[in-house]
């Protein structure tokens, strides 16, 4: 295909906001998937994603649409993640398009992931083809929205297309937008190969399949390839294109959008933002932006039977086939025994991670409070980075601790603002800036620790907004802090899998209000228990769970002895789901005390 | 008769389970010497208490005779059965075993007599409800050989026996205690329940105080236990009434333990007392695991290492046996394992403990072998004693009961 037939793009939106149905129709459409074929969000391939409603993997599709103007073209569909966390993976696919459909909901109107992906856009130099989607609904505020947006992009209302991509209205126009509004594809089809991957998956057979777009040059069925970031070159099993399924061609030119099966055995070797080139003739300089992924949010997962440890590691290895950003390694904790310190992007990442294991691997899972990655300078000079509390040394031999911080933008109705900065303030949240969208509405940013954040912040907010806040952050870097590590201890017996690191002047409330959640979920023991909270050797709260006096059952007859017995049963089940620490039994709850410690 | 069983026998006696049990231990099947309890069950009530969740029916006055004639066909099949064995105890239980009128009851007493071997000195009690009792129905009680009575007292305060839904005050209750007496009965129960909603310890003590200066024989103490769908249950999840408070029961308990040990009662059962020698025979049956057949509607039974149960609704059960069909909807066979289990978890329920030489010569092992690690475990936690004679609970575990029993289920 000529390259100034060829139109590369994607579609960002918020969450819930239509794209992935507005996708289905633009594949039925062009004929690429027909009505009966169709399985509703033909692009995500996951369940979870489609129970979420959010995209996990990009995918990407090759459609062959005719235009009114009677000349045919090669239109490629990048499908972008939808969650913040994977915001490094929306940059990628960004830089492999040159426009982008900004879809907003008719209802719902402009939110703060619109706004956030918008610039990312913007950024990336993508031309923007506003849509308007959701038309059909009752609560629909057409007009209003389309105003909203043309006005947000400096365009004219009649720009806005507005559409049902449920209902199938507009779609048409959508096509024809792309094809006379986005420029076709630069780059030099005569220089070396340059590809960008921009997602990859595992296969069992081709190895690690990388989803790229051409950027320069042309890449050739046979040829061997360069992975200029790692380094690494491999003899690739074939390449192709999606349509949406995988089907081999010859050759990929500049500005086409398929994929490479590397026969590389981990994603890990082939990470998004990696460029191709060819080894016989490399390029001389890859693709700008290439990041290797860092996970930001760690936590223990245990498994709740201490058989299925080898389960869960099998689990994690074929999770991280898949996932270049999870990272797993043994950890062992007094309380919990034995599992695995995992990384994630995100915390998100980790709900999906988690859920994925339980689902997909049956698997029933501890996951200890979440924690990020502290880089803890020595009075040594040593330089360590730490993902878990029980690792942070002793402060007496520490000269500094940084923790990653994020900018926050909060869009909001604005008579929420004074509870959302409530809620910002109280985590350690710096105010930097207003701006109002209009009268009603108006985007708070602030800049704020990424600890902070981890624990429910997106929930704390939706529910002092009345759920109309949305949230989006990026990192912005590691910054000093006063930090402390709160050890909770019980009977006596700090439990490794309960510390937490704190700022020093929240470790009094923080700890007052963990030993009083911990009362109320360990149940009562046979002699008393008390549970402290310290920092170093100095308790700084305490409560104490009392003994049980009584725990008998009063009648024991004939007619009763089969029903007694299951009641001890059941008693004795209950007993087994708790975890023995030292004399005391823990219930799996109280490792989640943690995380509820704003709940009053 | 006998036919309406025939499936049952076969079932018993053939049946792979019970023979395969006896085969892999040395547990001896019941000698047909043994005495066997009697249990009979009596399923109707006049209102239903507000903490009760026992097979008990109200309205259902009306099928007495009929239920009457049902209880006698399984005594009369039950005796062809097992070859007329010797029963030592009968216990009239329910429900309110006093609302039978005296021609029924009689009738109960007739079939077992003509079924069984019963001994001459055999313990014959019958459960009653204060509020139901006249003297001449007493009088007829004793002269149709029932010398142990239980009261359903619960309580000598009104309010608390509203609470529980009783029908019958305390005055009535005082009269019955008066009225038993002197129709003879010398050795009498009350039954009282501990650790009500609200309730403060001074409560309970006047309760058990005015209980003493009526110098039963016999005192069963049981602390409330809130089971679920009863109407005690919904207040409290309504928040009408609090919840107990178990650690205000402990205090009772501990008070009650203390003030009826110096009154000369001999604390034998968890939550029974009594004088010395007037232990409750047939109930003792129970806690040493030994063989006890219940019959009427819900009766649960346990004889030649099966336990089995009839069907609950006394109309269904009238009906089966009418019909010569077996009312027994659930046996099940019990391993030497389950056995020794539930002879642990009722055995330690008693003052007298398990004993090492009882235990061998009924299962062949020492108490040492089976549960030598368990029982140190629990008398480290001074929840019980074990001296390799004998286990029994600590007070403390007399308290903590299911935290022993949970080891032997």
């Amino acid at each position: 295909m000529d390259q100034s037939q060829i139109r590369d793009f994607c579609i960002i939106a918020h969450i819930d906001h239509g794209k992935s149905t507005l996708a289905d129709r633009l594949l039925e459409l062009t004929g690429t998937v027909s009505e009966r074929q169709m399985t509703d969000q033909v692009l995500d391939s996951m369940d979870l994603e489609r129970e979420k409603g959010v995209t996990i993997k990009a995918s990407a599709v090759r459609m062959a649409y005719t235009a009114a103007d009677g000349q045919s073209y090669e239109l490629n569909l990048i499908d972008t993640p939808g969650h913040v966390d994977f915001s490094y993976e929306v940059s990628r696919t960004l830089a492999a398009c040159e426009g982008a459909l900004l879809v907003v909901d008719a209802a719902q109107g402009i939110e703060a992931q619109t706004l956030a992906n918008l610039y990312l856009a913007l950024e990336a130099d993508l031309e923007i083809i506003p849509v308007v989607n959701k038309i059909d609904l009752s609560a629909a505020r057409t007009d209003e929205i389309t105003l909203e947006l043309a006005d947000l992009l400096g365009v004219e209302p009649d720009d806005v297309l507005c559409v049902s991509a449920k209902e199938g209205w507009g779609a048409g126009e959508v096509l024809e937008a792309v094809v006379v509004h986005l420029p076709p594809p630069r780059g030099q089809p005569e220089a070396p190969l340059r590809a960008l991957v921009f997602d990859s998956h595992y296969d069992p057979y081709k190895g690690v399949v990388a989803y790229v777009r051409v950027v320069d040059g042309e890449l050739v069925d046979g040829q061997p390839l360069l992975l200029m970031a790692t380094g690494v070159t491999t003899e690739p099993i074939d390449l192709g294109i999606f349509t949406p399924q995988m089907t081999p061609t010859e050759r990929l030119g500049t500005g086409e959008v398929g994929y490479v099966a590397t026969g590389l055995k981990t994603v890990r070797e082939c990470q998004v933002g990696e460029t191709l080139t060819t080894a016989t003739r490399p390029a001389s300089e890859p693709l700008p932006g290439y990041r290797p992924v860092k996970p930001m949010v760690f936590a223990g997962l245990y498994p709740i039977e201490g058989e299925e440890y080898s389960a869960l590691r099998d689990a994690l290895e074929k999770l991280q086939l898949n996932d270049a950003a999870l990272i797993f390694e043994p950890e062992s904790s007094q309380a919990l025994q034995f599992g695995f310190r995992c990384g994630f992007l995100g915390l998100f990442h980790m709900e999906i991670v988690q859920e994925r294991l339980e689902r997909e691997y049956e698997l029933d899972l501890i996951a200890t409070a979440p924690s990020v990655a502290y880089r803890v300078m020595t009075h040594a000079g040593e330089l360590l980075e730490i993902s878990s509390p029980v690792d942070l040394p002793d402060l007496s031999t520490v000269e500094e601790i940084h923790e990653p911080w994020m900018r926050i933008q909060v869009f909001t109705p604005s008579d929420y603002i004074g509870p959302v900065m409530d809620l910002v303030t109280r985590r350690r949240g710096v105010y930097e800036t207003t701006e109002y969208l209009d009268a009603q509405r108006v985007l708070l940013s602030y800049e704020m620790p990424l600890s902070e954040m981890i624990v429910d912040l997106h929930d704390r907010l939706k529910s002092v907004t009345r759920g109309y806040a949305s949230l989006d952050y990026t990192f912005i870097g590691y910054r000093p802090g006063d930090l402390v590590r709160l050890d909770v201890l019980v009977n006596y017996e700090p439990v490794d899998a309960l510390a937490l690191i704190v700022h020093r002047e929240q470790a009094y409330e923080k700890g007052s209000a963990l030993v009083r959640k911990m009362k109320e979920v360990i149940p009562r023991q046979q002699f008393k228990v008390p549970i402290q909270a310290a920092l170093g050797s100095r308790i700084i709260a305490r409560e104490t769970v009392s003994a049980l006096r009584k725990d008998v059952l009063a009648k024991c007859y004939g007619g009763d002895v089969t029903r007694k017995r299951k009641l001890l049963e059941r008693q004795k089940a209950g007993k087994k789901r708790l975890k023995q620490f030292g004399q005391v039994m823990i219930p799996q709850d109280a490792f989640l005390a943690v995380l509820r410690l704003d709940e009053d | 008769m006998g036919e309406p069983f025939a499936t049952f026998v076969i079932h018993l006696h053939n049946s792979q389970p019970c023979d395969t049990v006896r085969a892999m231990t040395r547990i001896r099947s019941t000698p047909p010497s043994h005495p066997v309890a009697l249990y009979v069950h009596v399923p109707f009530c006049r209102s239903r208490c507000a903490y009760c969740d026992f097979d008990t029916y109200t309205g259902l006055e009306f099928a007495m005779p009929a239920y009457t004639d049902a209880v006698c066909r399984e005594i009369e099949a039950a005796g062809e059965r097992w070859g007329s064995p010797p029963v030592s105890t009968i216990y009239f239980g329910g429900g309110t075993p006093s609302l039978l009128p005296l021609p029924l009851l009689r009738d109960i007493l007739h079939a077992a007599q003509a079924a069984f071997r019963l001994s001459p000195a055999a313990e014959i009690s019958l459960e009653a409800n204060p509020g139901t009792l006249t003297s001449a129905y007493l009088h007829d009680l004793r002269n149709l050989g029932v010398q142990r009575l239980s009261l359903g007292i619960q309580s000598f305060h009104d309010a608390e026996l509203e609470l529980l839904g009783r029908l019958h005050t305390q005055a009535q209750a005082r009269a019955a205690v008066a009225a038993a007496r002197e129709s003879g009965f010398r050795n009498l129960n009350l039954d009282l329940i501990y650790g009500l909603p609200r309730q403060k310890l001074c409560h309970w003590q006047e309760t058990l105080r005015t209980a003493t200066a009526l110098e039963p024989e016999h005192l069963s103490l049981y602390g409330l236990a809130i089971e679920e769908e009863t109407p005690l249950a919904r207040q409290i999840a309504a928040g009408a009434l609090p919840a107990p408070d178990p650690d205000r029961a402990a205090d009772m308990y501990e008070w009650a333990a203390e003030t009826l040990a110096q009154a000369g009662y001999r604390h034998y059962e968890i939550s029974n007392w009594a004088r010395s020698g007037q232990e409750c025979r047939h109930n003792l049956t129970y806690w040493r695991n030994e063989p006890w057949l219940g019959v009427g509607a819900g009766a649960h039974s346990w004889l030649d290492h099966c336990r089995w149960a009839n069907l609950t609704d006394p109309l269904a059960y009238i009906q089966a046996t009418a019909e010569g069909r077996t009312p027994i909807i659930e046996t099940t066979p019990v391993g030497p394992e389950q056995e020794m289990g539930d002879t642990m978890m009722l055995g330690l329920r008693l003052a007298e403990g398990v004993a090492t030489d009882r235990f061998r010569a009924r299962f062949g092992l020492a108490l040492e072998t089976v549960y030598g690690e368990t029982l140190r475990h629990l008398q480290d936690l001074d929840l019980l004693t074990w001296d390799g004679q004998a286990a029994r609970l600590t007070p403390r575990g007399r308290l903590l009961g299911n935290q022993v029993f949970v080891h032997f289920v």
